[in-house]
C-alpha cells in the first residue's frame, strides 16, 4: 500500500493515500481498509492477485478516478457499478435523493393522492444512482430514467439487474432537448421529475481535473455558458409531464437558484418556484419547484 | 434439597398469608407478592452467589445501612397508615401509592427477614426446652436442629435480598454502548498501539463471549501494526452494565518481544484509554442544525459536479459545546455523517448525563477512588503475567487467557460491579435521606 502511495504521490495522482487504500481494499474482497482485520492484511499476495494489483494501479496512474478502476462505488445504501464514460455520482446528490424521499414522505401522508401510485422520472439517469436509490427506498414507487447517452442507459440497465429493480424501473435513450416532442407524447401524469442535469459552466469546463476531463462524459457536465441549457429544456418541459402539484427537484450550480427563479417566473407560467435548499457544505444546491396554477 | 426448602418456605408464607401482620389490605397481595419473590430468590441462590457471606454480613450489620433500613421501614408503615384514612386527595392518594409501591420489596424482604428470625426464635427455644429432659425424643431434636439450619442459610439469602433491594438501581443499565479505544502517547516505540490493538481484541472476544453485537465504526491502524484508535457500537443484553467500569486509563507493562521497542530488552510502560457511552434507544438529545458544523472535502473547493473524490470522510463539530466527531468508514459520504451524528448524539447525551452524576458524588466517594479519566484503573503486568485492578485490588493470573476477554474478563468485571455497589450503596445511607426514586 505504502509503495502505491508513494508512486501515486510522484507522479502527481490526486488523493494517493485514498487511491491505493481502496484499491487493495477491493482487491481483498472489502470496500474499505479499515473493514479488513489484521490477519488478511498480512497475508502475501497471490501471483494472481500481484498481477490484477498491478494492473489497477497502473490505470490509475493514468489518472483515471478509482471508480472506474475498481468497477464500483457506494451511493447511500447502494453500490453500483461504475464504467467510463458514464458519470460519477457525487456525494451532492445523494442529498438530493435524501430530500426528495422526505418530501415525497410527507406528500403522501398530507395529500389527497396518498393511495395513488407515485410515478417519478429522472433525467439524465447516469449509473442509475437517483432512480434506484428511490426504488429501494419506496416500495410502490414506479420510476422512468432517461438518458441521451447509450452507455448510461445500458449501465443503468445493469445495475437495475443486479439491484433485483429492473420491474419497476422504465428506461430510455431519450435527449430532452433534441427528442422533447417524443417525450411529452409519452409521459403527462408524472408526479415527481427529478434530475441531476450537466450544470458547469462551459468556462470552467477547461479547468477540471483529468480523471473528470479524461474519462467522464463531457455532455454529462456541460451545462453551456450559463450552466442553464438543459435545466431550461428541463423546467420548459415539465407543466406538461406533471400532474398537477407534481414537483421538480434539480441539484444544480451554487450561483444558479436565483437566476432559476427569475427565468421561471418569466418564461413559465404553470410552475411555481418553491424553494431553495442547501447541501453538508451549505452551498445552494437544490431547487424545489412546483406545477400549479 | 431445593424442594425440601420450598415447602418448607410454604409452611412459613402460609403463616404470613394467615396472620393479621401488615397493613390491612396489604395483606394478601404482600404474601402472594413474598412468596413468588422468595421463589425467585432460591432460584437465584442455586445460580451464582453474588455476594460471600462476609460480605453481605458486614453490609446488613453496618450501622449506616440500619439505620437506613429503619428510616425506610418508618416511611413504609407511615404511608400505609396515612392511605388508610378517608380525606385525602386524588393526587395525594396517587403519589403515596407510588412510593409504596417503590418501598415494597424492600419492605417484603424485610417483613420474610423479622419473620423468620421469629420462626428461628420458636424453634430454638422448641430446641432448647427438650433437649436433656426425659421428654427428649432424638427425632424431633433432629429435625429441629435442621429446621433451624434451614432456617438460619435462608435469612442469609434474605439478606442478601434486601442489600439487592436497596441498592439504587442504574437505569441506563440495559442499554448498548459506543466503546472507543485510544492508543496513549509513547516517546518512542509503538507499545502503546500495540496493547490498543490487544484491548480491542478482547473486547471483541469477550463481546462474542457474551453473545454481543459488535458493529465498528471506526479503526485507524497505526503504523507498524498496532490501532491508533477504533470507535465500535456494542448491543446486547446489559452491555452498559457490564462495560461501564471499562472506562479509563488501562496501563500495560512488558518487554515488547516485536516492534522498535523491543531491542531495548527492558520493561517498558505504555497506557491507552478506554470510553464507554451508553446508548439508550430513545435519545432525548435535540440537535439544532444551526449548531453544527459539518466538514467534507467538498467544503473545500467548489464541490458539485466540478469534482471527484473518494474522501468521503465527515466530521461533524457541535459548536456550543466543541464535541467533534469523525467518521470515514463508508464510501458513502451520507452514511458517513449519519454515523457521525449518532456517535454525536450519543456522546452528547453522555455528557448530559455525566454532569447529573457528577452532582450526585460525595466525598467519600472520592476517597474510595472513582478515578478520573486520567488516573489508571487496571494494570496488566506481561512479564509478571498479572492482572491488577485498582479499584478493588483483584489481582488475576494468566493474563494470556485474560486477554482473550472470556470468563477471566467476566469474573473481573463481576468483581468491580459488586464492590461499585457496594460503595453505592454505602453512600446512599450516609446521605441519610432514602432515595425518592
Amino acid at each position: 500500500m505504502a509503495l502505491w502511495k508513494r508512486h501515486f504521490e510522484e507522479s502527481g495522482v490526486t488523493e494517493p493515500d485514498h487511491s491505493s487504500q481502496y484499491i487493495i481494499a477491493h482487491l481483498l474482497g472489502a470496500k474499505t481498509i479499515e473493514s479488513l482485520n489484521q490477519e488478511k492484511l498480512t497475508e502475501f499476495l497471490s501471483h494472481d492477485k500481484a498481477q490484477q494489483l498491478w494492473d489497477l494501479c497502473t490505470r490509475r496512474l493514468s489518472r483515471m478516478p478509482v471508480q472506474y478502476v475498481i468497477g464500483e462505488w457506494d451511493f447511500r445504501d447502494l453500490t453500483l457499478k461504475m464504467r467510463p464514460p458514464v458519470f460519477i455520482p457525487r456525494p451532492e446528490t445523494e442529498e438530493l435523493v435524501e430530500l426528495v424521499l422526505a418530501d415525497l414522505q410527507l406528500r403522501q401522508e398530507t395529500g389527497v393522492r396518498a393511495e395513488a401510485q407515485h410515478i417519478c422520472l429522472e433525467v439524465g439517469c447516469g449509473s442509475g444512482a437517483i432512480s434506484l436509490s428511490l426504488l429501494k427506498s419506496l416500495p410502490r414507487l414506479r420510476a422512468i430514467a432517461l438518458d441521451q447517452s447509450q452507455d448510461a442507459v445500458d449501465l443503468t440497465r445493469e445495475n437495475a439487474l443486479s439491484l433485483g429493480l429492473q420491474d419497476r424501473l422504465q428506461i430510455h435513450h431519450i435527449d430532452v432537448i433534441k427528442g422533447a416532442d417524443t417525450v411529452v407524447s409519452l409521459y403527462d401524469s408524472i408526479s415527481t421529475l427529478v434530475s441531476n442535469p450537466p450544470y458547469l459552466f462551459l468556462e470552467d469546463m477547461t479547468s477540471l481535473e483529468p480523471e473528470i476531463l479524461r474519462f467522464e462524459d463531457h455532455a454529462a457536465l456541460d451545462g453551456g455558458k450559463d450552466g442553464l441549457t438543459v435545466i431550461r429544456q428541463i423546467l420548459t418541459l415539465a407543466p406538461k409531464l406533471l400532474s398537477n402539484h407534481g414537483r421538480v427537484y434539480l441539484e444544480v450550480d451554487p450561483r444558479h437558484p436565483p437566476v432559476i427563479q427569475q427565468w421561471v417566473e418569466e418564461h413559465v407560467e404553470e410552475l411555481l418556484y418553491v424553494e431553495t435548499r442547501h447541501d453538508i457544505t451549505d452551498r445552494p444546491r437544490f431547487c424545489i419547484l412546483q406545477k400549479g396554477k | 434439597m431445593l424442594v425440601h426448602r420450598w415447602i418448607r418456605l410454604c409452611t412459613v408464607c402460609k403463616r404470613l398469608i394467615s396472620n393479621n401482620r401488615g397493613g390491612i389490605g396489604w395483606r394478601t397481595s404482600t404474601g402472594h407478592d413474598s412468596l413468588q419473590y422468595v421463589t425467585e430468590v432460591l432460584r437465584g441462590n442455586t445460580a451464582s452467589r453474588r455476594y460471600c457471606h462476609g460480605d453481605v454480613g458486614d453490609l446488613y450489620k453496618n450501622e449506616s445501612v440500619q439505620r437506613y433500613l429503619r428510616q425506610l421501614m418508618e416511611e413504609y408503615g407511615d404511608l400505609t397508615k396515612k392511605l388508610q384514612l378517608a380525606c385525602l386527595s386524588d393526587l395525594e392518594r396517587k403519589d403515596m401509592n407510588q412510593k409504596l409501591v417503590k418501598l415494597l420489596p424492600v419492605a417484603d424482604v424485610f417483613q420474610s427477614i423479622t419473620n423468620a428470625l421469629k420462626d428461628l426464635e420458636e424453634v430454638l427455644s422448641l430446641l432448647h426446652s427438650t433437649v436433656g429432659t426425659r421428654d427428649e425424643d432424638e427425632q424431633m431434636t433432629q429435625l429441629l436442629k435442621e429446621e433451624e439450619t434451614q432456617i438460619s442459610q435462608r435469612i442469609v439469602a434474605l439478606k442478601e435480598d434486601l442489600i439487592k433491594a436497596l441498592l439504587p438501581s442504574d437505569p441506563l443499565d440495559s442499554s448498548n454502548i459506543l466503546l472507543e479505544v485510544v492508543s496513549g502517547r509513547t516517546t518512542g516505540g509503538d507499545i502503546c498501539q500495540q496493547f490498543t490493538r490487544e484491548m480491542f481484541d478482547m473486547y471483541q472476544g469477550f463481546a462474542s463471549y457474551k453473545n454481543w453485537d459488535f458493529e465498528v465504526f471506526n479503526y485507524t491502524h497505526a503504523e507498524y501494526g498496532g490501532l491508533h484508535h477504533a470507535a465500535v457500537r456494542i448491543a446486547g443484553e446489559k452491555v452498559y452494565r457490564h462495560l461501564k467500569h471499562e472506562g479509563g486509563t488501562h496501563r500495560v507493562q512488558r518487554i515488547p518481544e516485536v516492534g522498535l521497542s523491543s531491542r531495548m530488552q527492558r520493561i517498558h510502560t505504555g497506557t491507552m484509554t478506554v470510553i464507554v457511552l451508553p446508548q439508550p434507544v430513545e435519545l432525548d438529545v435535540s440537535i439544532d442544525p444551526k449548531d453544527l458544523r459539518i466538514d467534507t472535502f467538498r467544503s473545500k473547493g467548489p464541490g458539485g459536479q466540478s469534482v471527484n473524490t473518494t474522501d468521503s470522510a465527515v466530521r461533524v463539530v457541535h459548536l456550543p459545546t466543541g464535541t467533534t466527531v469523525e467518521c470515514q468508514q463508508s464510501r458513502s459520504q451520507l452514511q458517513n455523517r449519519d454515523t457521525a451524528m449518532g456517535m454525536l448524539r450519543a456522546r452528547l447525551y453522555q455528557s448530559m448525563m455525566g454532569k447529573e452524576t457528577e452532582q450526585r458524588h460525595t466525598a467519600r466517594k472520592q476517597q474510595v477512588g472513582t478515578r478520573s479519566q486520567s488516573e489508571r484503573i487496571r494494570t496488566y503486568n506481561f512479564s509478571q503475567d498479572r492482572v491488577t485492578d485498582h479499584r478493588t485490588g483483584y489481582v488475576t493470573r494468566d493474563i494470556k487467557e485474560f486477554m482473550r476477554g472470556g470468563e477471566a474478563l467476566d469474573d473481573l468485571i463481576s468483581s468491580v460491579l459488586e464492590h461499585g455497589e457496594r460503595e453505592a450503596l454505602l453512600e446512599l445511607v450516609e446521605q441519610q435521606q432514602p432515595e425518592t426514586p
